[in-house]
């Protein structure tokens, strides 16, 4: 359990606005994700998150920072082109918003099918149409649907397409950029379980990025929380949720709905005013496995 | 307190090419002035066109085929555009899912929200109108209003959007305000806010709120009561503490199951399994019972009707009757929490 | 926001002008000459057949041909910058005096055609998406279809003979009768049939693009808001969705200004109108590239200018555009707190 499958090292990046103005969308991060374990990404929207992801995948390219997937240098032009099939047969991405990730033009068949075809590679059951069925029967959906267009078909069931193409290349790493978050309770808890299932069975390693904390902490092995570009707590779901030591993550935490009346109705939410003070300085061991970004000062 | 609202037996079909299918089936429920009613429900259950429908805000292909809508005992289902124009604003408002689409981006927040002051007196005085546009962003946490007057939609955050789309909504003291899932795209510590928020200004104005939401983390914290909405119909309807502690349908503890907060880790999540029925193509009976592992015979011959639980709790499940086993709730937990 | 010096601003606006023109003629200048063809046919008709190779130099010789290209253009603009575009060489006279002719009868054909159809196509538009899916909308759609598919010349012969010929209303040729050249009234008289050919055939392709957009715009959920908060249709028509349509309709007007008045050739042709038109695809066909280049930098000029203008008052109205402080993908979009 301890290969470590992601390591990215000191990632940041810059947005330029307009001529002079810039924002830290990543600031100095690092985390790694180990082989088999689901690490959660979360943080709020404008945190920086989903720019890790697409950094991840190759998609943006940082102002600075290293990102290995196996081994393999990503952001080194050379090494990643020489490494180019096997790290997008590995590495695959799943998007937030099926509706719009899935070309409405082609069929289910086309789509599950469509990475093999492009990476030339033999369906290991025989056929392209085999495979695309045992994949959609795998991720729980029924093989009539092969044939349908993706705006025939639901939110969930739309999702599930997307993990259904994302797994017919057997990646060793899945960066999931909010799944789970348009889809209904009901159905996000199938998306779950689906999740979970492709840990156990698979060993496949997964970059979960989410805002619902309740989720990640159903989900996740190791969490890392994001704010305003920085990571500023990174600990195991347990330590995290039990002790939460940055003011920010305390605030995230408090923020949670509990689907509890009488709890919810008298729980007060912490503040967290975005003190830069705070925002500052390294990331620190505070206890094992848990660091808390910590001020120079103090 | 009386009833402000009161919805008797409201159907709403929509026409398509593949024919009509129904949306909201036999929908009653009331609210008292001044309380918060949660809907809950999946996406497709009814509930977003339930609401749409009490403020004839449905699309083109979409009409009321039955029921009648009382407001303060007087049946508006008739009202033409013209008659609804001079409820909406001033008696009925609402807000939407999305800050971002819900305002228009070329007009100055200052001017969208004048405009809602304006329209049903247009006789005030500029000054005064911008006054009480002042007073209104203040109202709902705008800080430095005067300044942000003139600003548009895209210079604002998600929550600040929120709270631009509230004050237009409120401008008028309406004594209803539906809400449809009016915190769903914003962060959860914005949404937090926005729901706190929402609960100082009901009190402020003695407004009633019918919230829309899927996140029963959210209708804990804002309900006063809640209805569960499955397929176009209400199948339970009762207090917070009543859905929450002691819910009676299926499909009720089905959604508490699967919350993740409820879930042991490392253990599968529950799941409801297979996929809600389209509207255009409901099954025979209880619409839930091909996904209900409780479902009875009669599930599958005659849709329940609502039995009644206590004087506010109602809920529309066979299990009920008296003929029915029992079945012991899967997820009652203690009332004295 | 930014507020931008207007000497910076509207001195930018210029810059562009000026080198888009430059950049124009270059472009206009090498095509011409690189394509196939003899400019001293233009000139000196069929003795070119008859001269013998010294005669041909001389002639070349005295036109400036025999030198190079970019000597050639620095020539040529040396002189257009000195206000003197050169002789026509199939009219023998100065360029500019040339077209100074026909010019102002082109741009009144062609402006007030444009003018027509800007502001028929918009009030059509708005006819149509207000009456959406009613007997008006279809009926106007059906007509509007129809008089676009029919030919321009095919019509103006129509119109001619109905109005001109049988009725003998409206004069059918010319842009005045013989000793009226300064008649406004009958000037006037000579355009109605040629206006109405260039609005007929260009009205409904833009109307058609207004109601399409103004219904794309009523399914935005601010629309929703805006009925929700009491806007009246019409209002919400009117006060903010042709504000956020504008936009888009003065850019595809502006692109298609040369459409419109450039497409006047056939329109003249029939109507023996005395423009530039015909003047444009002959200069073109016989190489008279002084007077090629003159009507290609004019009608590039009106073109250029128009978008420009569109441009500004797009600004006006969008506050989005003005601001190039707009920030990519929402990641940092906290400017709320």
């Amino acid at each position: 359990m301890s290969e470590i499958i992601l390591d990215v090292r000191n990632l940041t990046h810059h947005f330029g606005i307009g001529k002079k103005l810039s924002v830290k969308a990543l600031d100095n991060v690092s985390f790694a994700v180990k082989k088999g374990e689901i690490f959660g990404l979360v943080g709020e929207s404008g945190s920086g998150k989903s720019t890790v992801a697409r950094c991840v995948m190759n998609i943006l390219k940082p102002t600075s920072g290293e990102i290995f997937c196996e081994g393999i240098n990503v952001l080194n032009p050379k090494e990643f082109k020489k490494n180019k099939k096997q790290l997008e047969a590995s590495r695959q991405l799943i998007f937030q918003d099926s509706a719009s990730s899935l070309n409405g033009r082609m069929t289910v068949r086309e789509i599950v099918s469509e990475p093999m075809k492009i990476h030339k590679v033999k369906p290991p059951r025989g056929t392209f149409d085999a495979e695309a069925e045992f994949q959609l029967f795998y991720v729980g959906l029924d093989k009539s649907l092969l044939d349908k267009y993706p705006t025939e078909l639901s939110g969930g069931m739309r999702q599930r397409v997307a993990i259904a193409r994302a797994l017919t290349m057997e990646p060793r790493l899945l960066v999931a950029d909010e799944p789970i978050s348009s889809l209904d309770v009901s159905v996000q808890a199938q998306i779950i379980n689906l999740f979970a299932h492709l840990r156990c069975e698979h060993n496949c390693s997964i970059l979960f990025i989410a805002h619902d904390l309740s989720v990640v902490r159903y989900l996740c092995d190791r969490v890392g929380v994001m704010c305003k570009g920085k990571l500023v707590e990174l600990a195991p779901v347990e330590k995290l949720f039990a002790s939460p030591r940055h003011p920010y993550t305390k605030a995230l935490l408090s923020s949670i709905p509990i689907p509890d009346p009488r709890l919810e109705r008298e729980r007060v939410m912490e503040k967290f005013d975005y003190d830069p003070k705070l925002l500052s300085g390294k990331l620190r061991e505070v206890s094992e496995e848990h660091f808390v970004l910590w001020g120079d000062e103090e | 307190m009386s009833d402000i609202l009161k919805i008797e037996n409201l159907s709403v079909n929509f026409r398509s090419e593949d024919g009509e299918s129904e949306v909201v089936r036999g929908v009653s429920f009331s609210l008292k002035s001044g309380e918060t009613l949660a809907i809950v429900g999946e996406s497709g259950s009814g509930k977003s066109v339930l609401a749409k429908s009490i403020m004839k805000l449905l699309p083109h292909n979409a009409y009321i085929k039955e029921g009648e809508i009382l407001l303060n005992d007087i049946d508006i289902t008739s009202y033409t555009e013209r008659d609804m124009q001079k409820l909406r604003g001033s008696v009925l408002s609402m807000i939407f899912q999305d800050p971002m689409t819900s305002l228009n981006p070329t007009i100055s927040i200052g001017k969208q929200i004048a405009e809602a002051v304006r329209l049903h007196s247009p006789k005030m005085k500029r000054a005064d109108v911008k006054s009480r546009v002042i007073e209104l962003m203040e109202l709902v946490g705008i800080e430095n209003a005067e300044e942000r007057y003139n600003l548009y939609p895209h210079n604002f955050s998600g929550g600040m959007r929120q709270r631009s789309a509230l004050a237009i909504a409120i401008a008028q003291n309406p004594a209803i305000l539906f809400a449809d899932e009016p915190t769903t795209s914003l962060d959860v510590t914005t949404q937090l806010q926005i729901l706190d928020l929402l609960r100082d200004i009901q009190k402020k104005l003695g407004m009633a709120v019918v919230f829309i939401t899927h996140d029963l983390g959210v209708v804990a914290r804002i309900a006063d009561r809640v209805a569960v909405m499955y397929s176009g119909k209400i199948v339970e309807i009762g207090t917070a503490e009543e859905i929450f502690y002691d819910p009676k349908h299926p499909y009720t503890w089905g959604l508490m199951k699967s919350l993740p907060s409820f879930a042991e880790k490392g253990k599968e999540l529950y799941t409801i399994s297979g996929f809600p029925p389209s509207p255009g193509d409901l099954p025979k009976g209880d619409a839930f019972a091909p996904r209900n592992e409780y479902a009875l015979r009669i599930d599958y011959e005659e849709m329940p009707p609502m039995f009644k639980v206590s004087d506010t709790h109602y809920a529309a499940t066979w299990l009920l009757d008296s003929r029915a086993p029992k079945v012991l709730p899967p997820v009652r937990r203690d009332m004295n929490v | 926001m930014i507020r931008e010096n207007p000497f910076v601003y509207y001195g930018k606006k210029l810059f562009v002008f000026l080198l888009s023109l430059f950049i124009l003629s270059l472009a206009v200048f090498f095509i011409s000459r690189l394509a196939p063809g003899d400019p001293l046919v233009s000139y000196y008709g069929d003795r070119v057949e008859k001269m013998s190779v010294e005669e041909r130099e001389w002639a070349e010789n005295k036109l400036g041909l025999n030198e190079s290209l970019p000597v050639q253009y620095g020539r040529w603009a040396k002189n257009a910058l000195c206000g003197d575009f050169g002789i026509s060489y199939k009219y023998k006279m100065e360029a500019s005096e040339v077209i100074g002719e026909r010019i102002g009868n082109t741009l009144v054909l062609g402006g007030i055609g444009f003018l027509l159809t800007f502001v028929l196509a918009l009030g059509l538009g708005i006819l149509c998406a207000y009456y959406e899916d009613k007997w008006l909308d279809k009926l106007l759609c059906r007509v509007g279809t129809i008089t676009s598919c029919i030919p321009e010349f095919w019509l103006s012969l129509v119109l001619i003979l109905i109005f001109s010929v049988n009725l003998n209303l409206l004069p059918g040729s010319g842009a005045y009768s013989i000793g009226n050249k300064d008649d406004f009234g009958d000037r006037m008289l000579h355009l109605v049939l040629p206006l109405a050919v260039v609005v007929i055939n260009h009205l409904w392709y833009y109307a058609y693009m207004v109601r399409n957009k103004l219904l794309e715009e009523v399914r935005a959920e601010y629309v929703l808001l805006g009925k929700a908060k009491g806007l009246s249709k019409r209002k919400i028509i009117f006060r903010h969705c042709l504000r956020n349509i504008m936009p888009s309709y003065l850019s595809l007007m502006a692109i298609s200004v040369p459409h419109i008045m450039g497409g006047t050739y056939i329109i003249e042709t029939v109507f023996s109108y005395p423009g530039i038109g015909k003047l444009a695809t002959e200069s073109a066909r016989y190489k008279d590239y002084n007077l090629l280049m003159l009507i290609c930098l004019i009608s590039g000029a009106v073109v250029i200018l128009c978008n420009i203008i569109a441009q500004i008052i797009n600004e006006r109205i969008d506050p989005r555009m003005r601001e190039s402080r707009h920030i990519e993908e929402g990641e940092v979009a906290e400017n709320g707190k």
